[in-house]
């Protein structure tokens, strides 16, 4: 069954202002695909014309192939879970999980049925006589993941359903909706603006902001090779140092930054000589000493422990702070503030990327 | 807006929401209204006469007012002794609504509350008959004073005005204590308390700093109080005496004694427009707007 | 620390008379139920008697009045509860300029005093050849009944998360499915609440009820000529019952609000 999702040229306007600009994405049937940015960027905007809850200013929305003009949120095969969960207080949990199937006039012994087989997919066996005001916050998570199940949608709808959730749980329900989907089949579409969540459980992630699509990829792409500028600051740590474009070779491209030096990363886009641009390179990917091709200087300014590595944030020539990811194992007790330390880094980990310097 | 309704509840829900509303709100509020103002300039004709040659618009009901003296004097007196009521009501309420808004402990209040509110959901008419015991000539208040030598011959409370106003204080004491108690409940305490470190007395106090925040209380209450008060039949009806009418009753007599509903409907839209005139008069003095006052 | 004593003991003081001043006068009327005297009062005190509960118990067009007020109050309930409901529904749902003007349109009736709508509905149904009488104090009655009802309705409704009814559709509800199967149910102790306020302000009613009832009678309207005419402490027992009866509903009420109140805190 085709459970494909495709936006076809959509744009959504409120008045004078563009909340979605044109954008034309197809998410592939069984697919668990993210949307990712930060609050304002439109993600629940195209979420709510995807469910049918808006209708586009332009362009069409198709699932699996047909398009949803004209047809309102009650009849389209897609299924919503809601950030506040959105339970019904005044039912019990089987009542709430076999609402859908009893509009849709399903007897009552089928749809019994079906709310123990799906309260047994959620580890919930038997509470199905509960109130919803018994139920602790992952026990609610776990309900309304059942009752939007329950009517077998081609697409589930996810908007931030893990925000109210402490740290630990939210974890745990990152493997348990994964599960799910893999066992299901069925085409997850998930917004959020936390991007662990989003790198962890997704097969592509659309990186958003201010209502345009900045890059759609799986995570690993999208965290090595970030096309724009907001998506290797916004997806992981990333360390920035502006310069003037000088040379261009093949795909890497050196930059006069300065007093911080010439430095040299992969260029991503059109890229001349003369544009000012931004060299992105990671924490982990700076190490101390001179292993990397591109060395440089800098002065501690502190040293933070984090469990399984050390951030040690430096300042470099310009003054730029700069965080170097190491390993706990190479910590020496000469790393006080002030002292002065040489890293380094490969060219072939720095990301060129043009633009105003980055704050 | 419709489109906005169908959005929620659908075409056909949304269409019976309007249509009900339509016909309360045209039926029930509107028309009725506007007829009746319509029949006070009206003259008073034979079923067969209306639309003919002597259905014409006129002042003549209202000028009756003007110069019957008997009726205007009752006129002039309803409105004054509405405006003492509400004066009286707001003397004996502002104290008992400033205790349980600031003095009283949330439990206190909470009782004092349910005790003020349970008198109040018992029907006005036996309220106020109940006032009409205690007052009567050979009734126990009379009995008391007696017995405690105060007057040496019974008082006869229930003829005059002032048994009327009494009942009336009473009965529409609650319309005023609310507002000015939920008015004064949402000044900051610490305002009262900074007011009086500062040296000013409990007078001062009220005068400058509690009495101005909780004027949007008193407006509503005076307003309330005012209306219900001018608007009343049953409280003069039980507890005045011939001598001592009351503007309702003599519209109440132009209808049922004197058959002469146009000159009723004149005298009604009077009423009216003066409970309209009290309200954008208080909320001159009182400098309060439309939404401020809210129930 | 004298004048913080002094003020405190004649706040007590205050309050204390206050609280006499308002049970007082009740509770000399229940006491003269019970006396043995022709016209009602507690002073000369002639003997205790149940004599006048008897004689109410015979008096026909008191009877007769209840029944009436009884079946008025139906009526209004029948009517103005719906009524109510559709502002309430409309009131929350629709945005716009001519909000605020419909909502002082709505509560309008409130404000107006009773003698006037009473007025205002007899003159409007002459022209229908309609007249005094039960169906016309249904009426002028419902017509500021529904804007209680409507104020009760939307206080809850206020507070209701639309999302729910989102999730009903997304679920594939039709908007009458959503409207019947969350909202309503809801909205069911508000309903009830206003359905109890609306059946005792019709009950209770005077002001309009006077002038729109025509031949029959009212309970009301009964205990108020009976004090004018004919009084006797037979009036005093109604009374007496009719208070005891209020008291219970209104304490049963009230202490119902206060616990959906901290019902609702404590979420």
């Amino acid at each position: 069954m085709d459970s494909s999702v495709h936006l076809d040229n959509v744009v959504m306007n409120f008045g004078d202002f563009t909340a979605v600009q044109k954008t034309d994405l197809k998410i592939e049937s069984g697919e668990f695909f993210s949307f990712l940015g930060p609050s304002g960027c439109g993600k629940t905007t195209i979420l709510n014309m995807i469910s049918g809850f808006l209708d586009p200013s332009e362009g069409v929305v198709r699932i699996g192939g047909e398009s949803m003009v004209g047809v309102p949120a009650n009849k389209r095969p897609t299924s919503m879970i809601f950030q506040n969960l959105a339970l019904f207080p005044l039912m019990s949990v089987a009542e709430n999980i076999e609402f859908g199937l009893e509009v849709r006039g399903i007897s009552k012994v089928e749809r019994k049925k079906a709310s123990d087989r799906l309260l047994e997919l959620v580890a919930l066996d038997g509470s199905g006589n509960k109130k919803i005001s018994e139920l602790s916050g992952g026990q609610k998570q776990r309900i309304a993941i059942a009752r939007a199940l329950a009517v077998e949608p081609q697409v589930l709808l996810l908007d931030e359903p893990l925000s109210a959730l402490d740290l630990k749980l939210r974890q745990r329900m990152r493997t348990e909706l994964k599960d799910i989907q893999r066992k299901t089949g069925i085409t997850f579409i998930y917004i959020t603006h936390d991007q662990g969540e989003a790198l962890t459980m997704s097969d592509r992630v659309a990186v958003m902001s201010a209502g345009k699509l900045q890059q759609v990829a799986d995570p690993i792409t999208l965290y090595r090779e970030p096309e724009t500028e907001f998506v290797a600051s916004f997806v992981g740590e990333n360390n920035a140092i502006a310069g003037t474009i000088e040379n261009i070779q093949g795909n890497m491209v050196t930059l006069e930054c300065g007093i911080n030096g010439k430095l040299t990363g992969r260029g991503v886009g059109q890229l001349s000589k003369g544009q000012t641009a931004n060299l992105f390179i990671r924490p982990e990917n700076i190490q101390l000493g001179k292993k990397g091709d591109m060395v440089f200087n800098a002065t501690i300014q502190e040293v933070n422990f984090e469990g399984s590595c050390l951030t040690l944030n430096a300042f470099i020539s310009s003054g730029l702070s700069v965080a170097v990811q190491i390993a706990t194992e190479e910590y020496s007790s000469l790393f006080i503030p002030k002292a002065s330390i040489q890293l380094s880094f490969m060219s072939q980990d720095a990301v060129v990327i043009a633009g105003e310097e980055h704050v | 807006m419709f489109s906005q309704l169908k959005a929620r509840f659908g075409s056909s829900l949304s269409i019976a929401i309007i249509a009900i509303i339509a016909i309360w709100l045209v039926g029930m509020v509107i028309l009725p209204q506007l007829i009746m103002v319509d029949y006070s300039f009206r003259p008073n004709l034979l079923p067969k006469e209306i639309g003919g040659i002597k259905d014409t618009y006129s002042l003549s009901n209202y000028e009756t007012l003007f110069s019957n003296d008997i009726h205007l004097s009752i006129f002039v007196k309803t409105i004054w002794s509405s405006v003492l009521v509400a004066a009286l009501t707001l003397v004996v309420s502002y104290p008992l609504a400033f205790y349980l808004a600031k003095v009283a402990t949330p439990g206190q209040a909470a009782l004092c509350i349910l005790l003020l509110i349970i008198p109040f959901w018992i029907n006005e008419i036996l309220r106020t008959f109940s006032w009409y015991i205690i007052l009567a000539y050979k009734g126990p208040l009379n009995a008391l004073l007696l017995s405690l030598g105060v007057i040496d011959r019974p008082v006869r409370f229930l003829s005059g005005d002032s048994g009327v106003m009494v009942g009336m204080v009473y009965a529409y004491i609650l319309f005023m204590i609310f507002p000015i108690y939920n008015a004064i409940e949402s000044l900051d305490t610490n305002q009262v308390k900074a007011a009086r470190n500062l040296g000013a007395g409990w007078i001062r106090t009220h005068y400058r700093i509690i009495i101005p925040h909780a004027k949007p209380g008193i407006a509503t209450g005076c307003i309330m109080t005012f209306m219900l008060a001018a608007g009343s039949y049953a409280v003069p009806a039980l507890l005045g005496s011939p001598g001592s009418r009351w503007f309702t009753q003599i519209i109440y007599n132009w209808f049922f004694e004197g058959g002469d509903w146009n000159q009723g409907a004149a005298y009604a839209f009077l009423l009216l427009l003066i409970c309209i005139g009290f309200i954008a008069l208080v909320m001159r003095i009182f400098k309060v707007g439309l939404g401020d006052i809210a129930r | 620390m004298k004048s913080e004593t002094i003020m405190r003991w004649g706040v007590r003081f205050y309050i204390g008379i206050f609280f006499i001043y308002l049970f007082i006068p009740l509770i000399i009327m229940g006491a003269a139920t019970f006396n043995n005297s022709r016209f009602p009062t507690i002073t000369p005190w002639k003997g205790a008697t149940l004599k006048w509960f008897e004689a109410l118990a015979q008096d026909g067009a008191m009877w007769t009045a209840l029944w009436t007020s009884i079946v008025v109050a139906a009526g209004v309930l029948v009517v103005a509860v719906p009524i109510g409901i559709c502002c309430a529904l409309f009131l929350s749902t629709v945005q716009g300029r001519g909000k605020v003007f419909l909502y002082s349109l709505m509560m309008s009736p409130l404000l107006t005093p009773g003698v006037i709508v009473g007025i205002s509905t007899l003159i409007f149904w002459k022209g229908f050849s309609v007249s005094g009488g039960i169906m016309l104090t249904v009426i002028a009655q419902t017509t500021f009944i529904s804007a209680y009802v409507m104020l009760m309705v939307l206080a809850r409704l206020q507070r209701f998360d639309r999302t729910l009814e989102n999730a009903a559709l997304s679920l594939g509800a039709s908007q009458w499915q959503a409207f019947r199967r969350i909202l309503l149910p809801y909205l069911k102790p508000a309903i009830i609440s206003a359905a109890v306020i609306a059946f005792l302000q019709s009950f209770e009613n005077y002001n309009t009820t006077l002038f729109v009832k025509g031949y029959d009678t009212t309970l009301t309207v009964y205990i108020a000529s009976k004090v004018r005419t004919g009084l006797t402490p037979a009036v005093n027992a109604l009374g007496l019952i009719m208070i005891l009866t209020t008291v219970v509903i209104a304490i049963i009420y009230e202490l119902k609000r206060r616990k959906e109140m901290t019902q609702l805190n404590t979420k």
